[in-house]
């Protein structure tokens, strides 16, 4: 009561004030249509001028009434929006009354078939600047090479005569403009007869004032209907290209000058990518980096994963691409370096052309690559017999050479949405040949020369091969998880191979060094073989229950191997050709190869469990003969069946954290050379024999594995185990006799064999963002048996390996990366302990970065290696330092020109050693060392001036 | 920051049979369910992350157009379903299954918590976040954004809706919502809401995530607006803000990608 007394004699006071200078308004209208009918639940909104912020907002009621209390004053947008009419817009203009009344609001309405075509059907946003209506073409759905006419005459109120006139709103339309400006002249058929409705994102339609009245500048009040046709920014679309060219000198006197040259240009849009790569060197680059690879190829770089058409668990045989190595075969695109042995000359070039869209991805390429490669080696190796040992050594050059021409076609095709399809093919056309020289001495205990060879050998390559596949999938409309798939496959290869083996055999007696037995073999093989194959394969997948699946698979393939060997000896009649019977063979094998499996799949919330039982059978029907012209043959008639379990787990724990586990047996048949009861004596000092006995391998391996990540700290830690155990492995009995050391091998099989190892990984960082270490221990123990003249070997190594990397990146000027790595593994041998022996291998690693002030850089990359075996005294060490300064050159940063220095120290040389079963051997190949370069780059898309970081995925 | 007082919209239904008989006789077909303000939209959650991993201001133009020109044509795939479930004083936006899979089922993974509730009416966020290597849960009242509104309509989901515009300075992102006229309720995905009418589309830093409605279901949700038993670290909006913004800087200088361990 008190309160209302208070008011009643404070309101004349307070009406006084709001009269003088109101801070509180309220704004209030009725909105309605063109023909006064109210509009009700409209949308009224307040909205800053400045920037169409928002400030308050409300709707009308039924009768189209609003109302806003207590407003502030300021410089305000009244907007009313109401579905099917324009948006309205008015300035609030605050008098001193505190009620600011707008009266009647009337929108207007948008053309009804503008607004069914453009903003029901199309989807496409309407935008309403002023008088002027615009529309997102891009939601005109027109097949790709339409023209703009093609999708004016798709556009509401629009049609397009037979000559190509254009009628707007039922005015011929004078004026066609492409972003405000004239296009090819005055015809307005021009532009939209020649520009492509994939590059159009807009389209807007209005009455401009004629050109007479723009020149005069007086209103002659005729108006023009006007199209202007906004092009997409950035239309997808454009190239870039890469080339380095680079010359320098051998640090080495007589090894000649050094050179490289590397292209690629790369065209697309957005449906289609085509690039080209080029290069040639000197330097030991025997192909394309990753970086390159994924240049060349574009959309189609990594989709081979889902061209596996073997389906089913454990030892499908998928595809892979590979990485680093040399090119000794495969029918995709080698990627990496090789291994840098040697001196090598590489020239390597293709093409390649993707086509995609959401249904069709189309993929051609060819890449044609070469090397011609110098190895000169020196070889130490030393086989182990139950007493003693004999020592080989070896002093070898040779020259290799390869070509491959290889071409690529894959087509992947979304019929629709429950059929799919994938055609690849990929096939080869490999050339190669070698010269081979070698000086091989064979020495016993006490160091006494018992024998050499000294051989000569030639081959020549010829060979064919291509692989074609064929998939399709279907899934089922009503069932979601059903589904389908079947494969078919032919893979042919084709080749013809030429070796000429000369050799001389020298057996110096033991007791009586004058006594020399000479052993002279001058053979020539000329050996033809075809193999075919064809695969099929069927998968049916079935969800059984909620979140179990039911999947079984048959995979079905012929085989057919033809092989004709036909050796002839041109020592024995002075140069004739001399058909060797003993030699030649002829055989022809066929595989027939079953397997049907089933597994049980359980999946929910990032648990997923697999475990099935599949029962493979595998047989061989062969026939052999030795002869070139063979009367009778042996067959080979072996059927093998065997059981395979599968079990996988893969667990996706909260908080980035992952845990699997898997069981699965591969099974590896035995080759058919195994298998051939033959003596192959092309090796005189090696001879080997067949065995018609053998059983297939079956490897049983179980791993498991964790690992985490936390990003807010950086931290991580990865956990892995792996064991496997073979069963009936296929290993090389050898008998070496005493007196000649001629060695004879034959496959036995052997069970027992087995591997357990364990990798564990740690990454945190020391200070965040400034230096990271990781570190990681990687334990690993094998046992090999292999029978030694008639004595079973086993051979027990132990690894050790430790590395640690550290990451110092203080600032964007200086950065460090470096590493070490520290390996010991124990051998030790059953049959002979004195043997036993221990090889160490460490290694040191760095690289630094330095960017100086006005675009320099330096970069400098220390890779040092230590070999070390005590019980040969042997211990190498190689540091291999390469260094190099840069300039970026220009404002826009796309070219470089640098000086490099490769192998500083010259200390290159191709070092690897090796223990196993029952020997230990030791290499080192001649290879390219120091050299200088001045290389000079030119990117269309400027050089990476980044010096933080060192590649990986993001 | 201007005030936007929610509790002053008011939401009335439209009963003028004389403007439906216009609508209708216009060809529009606005049902009377149009005037309810609750319901349950369901959303596609698309991130284009090689469009995300574009903006990585590390990565060389040429890292760029490679991660482009290899992944592009990869990103047509289905994104993930979210749901939100609304009426016109709280929301819940989480989402649509409880887990991912792939489109045929046989492989299925965890999804990383995230629910967020807004509550218009006591003005009130709770928000459930994995992100980081932790569970956060943040309970704090309502931010406001700074809404620009546009002159742009289009269809969503059969909705007509107008453009809004607003910027997100933690993340640095351009974010465009388009709300519908007929539903209104301040409700959105995301993060997002406080505008005249549903968001039916949100599309956060032109394009590199797009999060548009599929179907809208209006009906009684009552029952699934009752909030879920959340655990989390106790976190307020700032201390949120801030704890991204350091990630985020942090990430970019050691030049990792930090987009991957948060919600974009």
């Amino acid at each position: 009561m008190r309160k209302l007394l208070l008011l009643a004699l404070l309101w004349p006071c307070m009406s006084v004030l709001y009269a003088q200078t109101p801070n509180r308004f309220q704004i209030q209208g009725i909105t309605a249509d063109t023909s006064s009918t109210p509009l009700g639940s409209a949308t009224v909104m307040l909205l800053q001028r400045k920037d169409s912020s928002l400030v308050n907002f409300t709707r009308t009621n039924d009768k189209g009434a609003f109302a806003m209390r207590n407003v502030k004053r300021g410089d305000y947008l009244l907007k009313i929006s109401y579905v099917g009419y324009i948006p309205f817009q008015q300035d609030i203009i605050f008098g001193d009354k505190e009620i600011v009344d707008l009266g009647t609001l009337k929108l207007k309405a948008i053309t009804k078939e503008l607004f069914e075509v453009v903003v029901k059907t199309a989807r496409a946003p309407l935008s309403i600047k002023g008088d002027t209506i615009e529309y997102n073409a891009a939601s005109f759905k027109v097949p790709p090479g339409s023209t703009v006419e093609d999708l004016l005459r798709k556009l509401p109120g629009v049609q397009v005569d037979q000559n190509g006139n254009i009628i707007a709103q039922g005015q011929q339309v004078q004026k066609v403009t492409v972003d405000g400006k004239r296009f090819f002249g005055s015809d307005p058929k021009m532009a939209t007869q020649n520009l492509p409705a994939d590059a159009i994102t807009k389209v807007q339609i209005f009455n401009d004032k004629t050109e007479q009245s723009k020149v005069t500048g007086v209103d002659d009040g005729k108006q023009e209907k006007t199209v202007n046709l906004e092009l997409k920014e950035g239309f997808k679309k454009g190239g870039f290209g890469k080339l380095t060219a680079g010359l320098g000198a051998d640090g080495n006197g007589n090894a000649g000058p050094r050179g490289e040259i590397k292209g690629n240009y790369n065209k697309f849009d957005d449906k289609n990518q085509f690039s080209v790569i080029g290069l040639t060197n000197n330097t030991n680059q025997t192909g394309m980096s990753w970086d390159d690879y994924q240049d060349f190829r574009g959309s189609s770089s990594f989709n081979s994963w889902n061209d596996n058409g073997d389906f089913g668990f454990g030892g499908g045989g998928g595809r892979f691409i590979i990485i680093g190595g040399d090119d000794d075969g495969g029918l995709s695109i080698p990627v990496g370096g090789g291994n840098g042995r040697g001196y090598s000359n590489n020239i390597a070039g293709g093409i390649n052309y993707n086509y995609n869209t959401k249904k069709i991805k189309t993929n051609a390429s060819y890449y044609y690559n070469s090397t011609r490669q110098v190895v000169d080696a020196v070889r130490n190796r030393e086989n182990f017999l139950q007493n003693g040992s004999f020592k080989t050594e070896e002093e070898s050059s040779q020259i290799n050479f390869v070509g491959n021409h290889r071409l690529s076609f894959r087509h992947e095709q979304t019929v629709d949405s429950l059929n799919a399809f994938i055609f690849t093919n990929n096939s080869r056309y490999n050339v190669g040949d070698t010269r081979l020289n070698s000086l091989q001495e064979f020495f016993r205990n006490n160091n006494f020369k018992s024998n050499e060879t000294t051989i000569n050998n030639a081959t020549n390559v010829d060979k064919i091969e291509t692989a074609n596949t064929l998939i399709y999938r279907l899934k089922f409309k009503k069932n979601k998880g059903r589904s389908f798939a079947a494969s078919a496959s032919y893979n042919f290869t084709n080749n013809d191979g030429i070796a000429d083996q000369k050799s001389l055999n020298l057996f110096y007696n033991a007791t009586d060094p004058t006594d020399v037995m000479r052993r002279m073999l001058d053979l020539t093989n000329n050996t033809g073989s075809r193999v075919s194959q064809i695969k099929s394969s069927l998968l049916f997948v079935e969800p059984f229950a909620k979140r179990f699946f039911w999947e079984s698979f048959v995979n079905l393939s012929y085989r057919s191997d033809n092989v004709d060997r036909d050796v002839f000896d041109l020592a024995k009649d002075s140069g004739r050709r001399v058909p060797v019977d003993s030699l030649s063979s002829f055989y022809k094998n066929s595989y027939n190869y079953a397997r049907i499996g089933s597994s049980v799949r359980y999946s929910y919330k990032g648990l997923n469990f697999s475990g099935g039982l599949a029962v493979q059978s595998f047989q061989i029907d062969g026939k052999f003969a030795l002869g070139q012209n063979p009367a009778s043959f042996i067959n080979i008639n072996r059927r093998f069946t065997t059981w395979i379990p599968n079990a996988s787990l893969n667990y996706d724990l909260k908080n980035n954290r992952y845990l699997w586990s898997g069981y699965d047996v591969s099974v590896s048949q035995p080759s058919t050379r195994d298998l051939q009861p033959v003596i192959d004596n092309s090796n005189p000092l090696i001879i080997r024999q067949g065995n018609p006995d053998l059983l297939p391998t079956v490897n049983h391996n179980i791993n498991f594995g964790y690992n985490m990540f936390n990003p807010a700290s950086f931290m991580n830690v990865n956990v892995n185990m792996y064991y496997s155990y073979n069963v009936n492995q296929v290993v090389y009995n050898q008998q070496v006799d005493p007196t000649t050391l001629i060695t004879v091998t034959k496959p036995v099989n052997i069970t027992g064999g087995q591997n357990i190892g364990s990798y564990i990984g740690f990454g945190f960082p020391i200070k965040k963002t400034k230096a990271s270490m990781n570190i990681n221990f990687n334990p690993g123990f094998s046992k090999n048996l292999t029978p030694i003249n008639g004595v079973l070997n086993q051979t027990n190594t132990d690894s050790y390996r430790f590395g640690t990397r550290l990451d110092l990146t203080p600032s964007d000027n200086f950065t460090i990366f470096a590493n070490a790595n520290w390996s010991v593994s124990n051998t030790r041998y059953s049959i002979n302990t004195g043997q036993n022996q221990q090889i160490v291998n460490h290694s040191y690693g760095g690289t630094m970065n330095i960017r100086l002030p006005k675009d320099f850089f330096i970069n400098s990359n220390l890779n040092y290696q230590i070999y070390k075996n005590e019980r040969f005294g042997f211990n190498q060490q190689v540091p291999i330092l390469n260094t190099s300064i840069y300039k970026i050159l220009g404002k826009a940063k796309k070219a470089e020109i640098r000086l490099s220095i490769y192998d500083v120290f010259n200390r290159n040389l191709g070092v690897s050693q090796f223990a196993n079963q029952n020997y230990v051997s030791q290499e080192r190949i001649q290879t390219l060392a120091r050299y200088g370069m001045l290389s000079f780059t030119y990117n269309m898309r400027g050089m990476n001036t980044n010096i933080k970081r060192r590649g990986g995925f993001f | 920051m201007k005030n936007i007082k929610l509790s002053t919209v008011r939401y009335q239904l439209r009963q003028s049979g004389f403007a439906i008989l216009a609508l209708i006789s216009l060809g529009f077909s606005i049902s009377a369910k149009a005037q309810q303000t609750e319901g349950m939209v369901t959303y596609e959650y698309k991130y284009y992350w090689t469009k995300v991993n574009s903006r990585l201001t590390f990565l060389s133009k040429e890292e760029k157009d490679r991660m482009k020109l290899t992944w592009g044509n990869e990103e047509d795939g289905p994104g993930t379903k979210m749901k939100l479930t609304f009426n016109d004083k709280q929301s819940i936006y989480t989402y649509f299954s409880d887990q991912g899979q792939t489109e045929d089922g046989r492989y299925s993974w965890r999804q990383s918590d995230y629910l967020i509730h807004r509550n218009f009416e006591q003005e009130k966020l709770i928000e459930n976040h994995e992100m980081l290597g932790k569970t956060y849960l943040l309970e704090d009242s309502l931010m406001t954004y700074n809404w620009r509104i546009q002159n742009q309509i289009k269809d969503v989901a059969g909705y007509v809706c107008m453009k809004a515009e607003t910027f997100d300075p933690i993340k640095n992102h351009k974010i465009t919502a388009w709300f519908a006229q007929d539903i209104p309720v301040p409700a959105g995905p995301e993060r997002y809401f406080g505008l005249p009418g549903l968001i039916l589309e949100l599309d956060i830093n032109d394009g590199d995530v797009i999060v548009a409605a599929q179907k809208v279901e209006l009906k009684n949700v009552d029952k699934e607006l009752a909030l879920p038993k959340m655990k989390g670290k106790k976190i307020k909006n700032n201390d949120y803000d801030q704890m991204l913004k350091k990630h985020i800087f942090d990430s970019i200088k050691a030049q990792r990608n930090p987009y991957w361990s948060i919600r974009y």
